[in-house]
């Protein structure tokens, strides 16, 4: 395998190695850019993957020491677990469901579209639709989503998704099927045919569902091009005299300490430790963190509003048995004032198995007793779904650096701040009322609201803007302030949409990989 | 958060869960009838609780989750030897459970009159236990039952979850759309057909 010395400073360096860092490290690696990943977590393969929900969320989590925040539930509920994502090679794209929707055109230009909202910082990202309808083609190519684009097919239905389904046209609605996923419908690109196997957030245990781990990452490795160092927790970046991003240092699993020299750096870390690697980074030139002129760096998380419903069918459902999400229901993603809230959302049905029903049927201490085993007794006759909604940027939602306590690194323990919006409350009711109605009405007898799991879609806190006084980064992930230093995730987001973020992730990176060999060309960076 | 039932009028369900209250009362008395005939074996072993205590531990498992059709005595007396066996590998647990346990009591005897275990109602000995909810010993009984219920791979039959499929291929021949009473879902053909028009 190639390795580069640690005094190359003819590398792009990328940090993290999921959605955003594996694809950018395999399209540069495409185009003969070298560059050296360092990813905080082990190496995982396919043999790493189980049909088990705790061993896998203890085996690929990141259980770093960080603290929930705000207003919302989990600050008490969840308290030291406020993102459901992975640490490890791959990043979150072996957790993530193969949910790959794309943002509506309103939702890029929130600002224009809905207003300024008081309490909010909702603003227009520098890109819109047209702009990025190639790109999520690429995209789309590249992860094999089911849909126009590749003509797959897409999934067949699964019990739990046909009773959403048959609820939704019993109640009028016209739009929902069971794609976009990024999961194979039928053998394609190297990799089998979804089996209907379950378990898909656990990692897919034969690789139909596309992930960095096997896809990106060995294709970027096989180029020689491409370094991926795993166990590699990114402590600083550094800069020259004049003030350009010049190195990364990092710490093995043993704690020792290393300096990568780069000529660009990429920070794709996911939305809580990439503005922590930029505060962390601050220096007596850049006292408030890297790139961080603005003041944006940190604010404005958002990780979309949601909640779950399970609905008890009068019969079973077995809604386990196949893909997780196996459907999608966009009849409410629409921004209309008139429904007392911003933005809109979607209705993806989600099975959870029956250990994380147990769990996250009613979170935190009050969660046992007859009303929760007379509600998992229906275990076997539940349907239900993810209602993920837009979640507007607030500049309160924040990263922020704990002041004493620091993590087995010695870096300032992150502390992730979200308190809903009355933006939230009025679409969250909106959306517990809707799914309720769609269940009633192929017999529900009982429908249970879960509030929001530990969010899996971090976003916005180094966010996009054409204006460097506004966000982090310009329309191509590129820091305002430092040339060659890129935000190459979802922390680049200016607004969340109502859809899974990945495949905007994966589009996003693809455009960026573009743009960075032509500056890199014409020796701009 | 609670959880909250949506438009849960009075079902069958509810004269269900009347049968269910009984037939708790019914386990109630099997679970110190058993335990007081097991004598001085599994739970009298314990070097950390009282004969009494343990008892209330029983109680207090089956009354965090109780599955009273669904699930046998020996399912709870085995999460109660787990608590046990972790009190007896760590001192701290030990104290907390131990007190925890008398504060149960005492409590009891405030509300109720007599000791946790003799109150017959199944929703009062769950109103009392509210009170410790909080309490660390609690949440440790309750995790610990947890675990031993849900994530039991022995026990997930009894709930109607099958758990892991793919060393059988998952559940793409084993019933993953196998549901009558509602339409089925799309043909190849018009899956086909919705993706390349």
């Amino acid at each position: 395998m190639t390795q580069f010395d640690l005094n190359d400073d003819s590398v792009v360096v990328i940090i993290g190695s999921g959605a955003g860092g594996g694809t950018l490290a395999n399209e540069l690696a495409q185009k003969g850019i070298k560059s050296v990943v360092l990813e905080a977590g082990k190496r995982f393969d396919l043999s790493d993957i189980e049909n088990d929900e705790w061993a896998m969320f203890q085996k690929i989590s990141w259980l770093d020491k960080r603290y929930s925040g705000g207003g919302w539930h989990g600050a008490v509920n969840h308290p030291t677990l406020p993102a459901w994502i992975v640490k490890g090679y791959g990043g979150s794209t072996i957790h993530w469901a193969g949910v790959a929707l794309l943002f509506k055109d309103f939702e890029f230009k929130t600002r224009t579209n809905y207003g300024a909202i008081e309490g909010a910082n909702v603003e227009d990202w520098p890109i819109d639709l047209e702009e990025m309808t190639p790109w999520y083609e690429k995209a789309e190519l590249k992860m094999g989503v089911t849909g126009k684009t590749t003509g797959m097919p897409h999934l067949p239905w699964n019990n739990g998704f046909r009773v959403l389904a048959e609820g939704c046209r019993r109640t009028g609605r016209s739009d929902y099927r069971s794609g976009p996923m990024a999961i194979n419908s039928v053998d394609r690109d190297d990799r089998p045919a979804c089996q209907q196997i379950g378990f898909c957030m656990q990692g897919c245990a034969i690789g139909a569902k596309w992930s960095t781990m096997y896809t990106e990452l060995p294709r970027a490795e096989d180029t020689g091009k491409c370094e991926i160092r795993t166990d590699a927790m990114v402590l600083k970046i550094e800069h020259d005299e004049t003030g350009k991003a010049s190195a990364v240092v990092y710490a093995d699993k043993d704690g020792n300490q290393f300096r990568q020299k780069a000529r660009v750096v990429c920070v794709a870390g996911n939305s809580i430790e990439s503005p922590r690697m930029l505060l962390n980074s601050a220096s007596s030139m850049f006292p408030d963190g890297l790139a961080n002129s603005s003041g944006q760096v940190g604010k404005n998380y958002m990780n979309h509003t949601t909640g779950g419903v399970y609905a008890v069918l009068p019969e079973k459902v077995h809604m386990y048995r196949g893909t997780s999400v196996a459907g999608v229901v966009g009849d409410e993603v629409y921004h209309d004032p008139a429904r007392g809230f911003s933005g809109g959302y979607y209705l993806e049905f989600l099975s959870l198995g029956l250990p994380f029903m147990a769990a996250f049927l009613e979170p935190g201490n009050t969660g046992w007793g007859r009303s929760v085993t007379r509600a998992l007794e229906g275990y076997d006759r539940m349907s239900g779904v993810w209602v993920l909604g837009e979640d507007l940027a607030q500049e309160r939602n924040a990263i922020t650096l704990h002041d004493s306590e620091v993590d087995q690194h010695g870096l300032p323990v992150p502390i992730i701040s979200k308190t809903p919006h009355n933006n939230d409350y009025e679409m969250t009711a909106h959306m517990y009322e809707t799914t309720a109605q769609i269940y009633e009405s192929v017999g529900a007898t009982d429908v249970y609201e879960l509030p929001a799991y530990p969010a899996t879609h971090n976003m916005g806190t180094n966010r996009m803007h054409a204006d460097p006084t506004k966000g982090v980064v310009n329309a191509y992930g590129q820091s305002h302030d430092i040339d060659n230093l890129f935000v190459s995730d979802g922390s680049q987001f200016t607004s969340s949409a109502a859809c899974n973020p990945t495949l905007t992730i994966v589009a996003l990176a693809i455009r960026q990989a573009e743009y960075i060999a032509q500056e890199m060309n014409a020796q701009n960076i | 958060m609670s959880i909250r039932f949506h438009r849960l009028g009075k079902s069958e369900e509810d004269k269900a869960a009347m049968s269910r209250r009984m037939f708790l009362m019914t386990t109630t008395m099997a679970g110190v009838t058993t335990n007081a005939m097991l004598g001085g074996t599994a739970f009298a072993a314990s070097d950390v609780l009282t004969q009494a205590q343990s008892t209330s531990l029983l109680r207090m498992v089956q009354d965090i989750y109780p599955h009273p059709d669904i699930l046998q005595l020996s399912h709870y007396q085995a999460i109660a030897t787990t608590v046990m066996n972790n009190a007896e590998a760590n001192e701290d647990m030990a104290k907390g459970l131990t007190d925890g346990l008398d504060q149960i009591d005492a409590k009891a005897q405030e509300l109720h009159g007599v000791p946790y275990v003799e109150i017959e109602d199944p929703d009062a000995r769950e109103g009392l236990l509210r009170h410790f909810q909080h309490e660390g010993f609690f949440q440790g009984v309750r995790w610990t039952a947890y675990f031993g219920i849900y994530d039991n791979k022995d026990v997930w039959p009894l709930l109607g979850y099958e758990g892991s499929s793919a060393e059988h291929g998952g559940y793409i021949d084993r019933g993953f759309s196998d549901i009558t009473f509602v339409p089925e879902g799309p043909t190849l053909e018009e899956r086909l057909a919705d993706v390349q028009s």
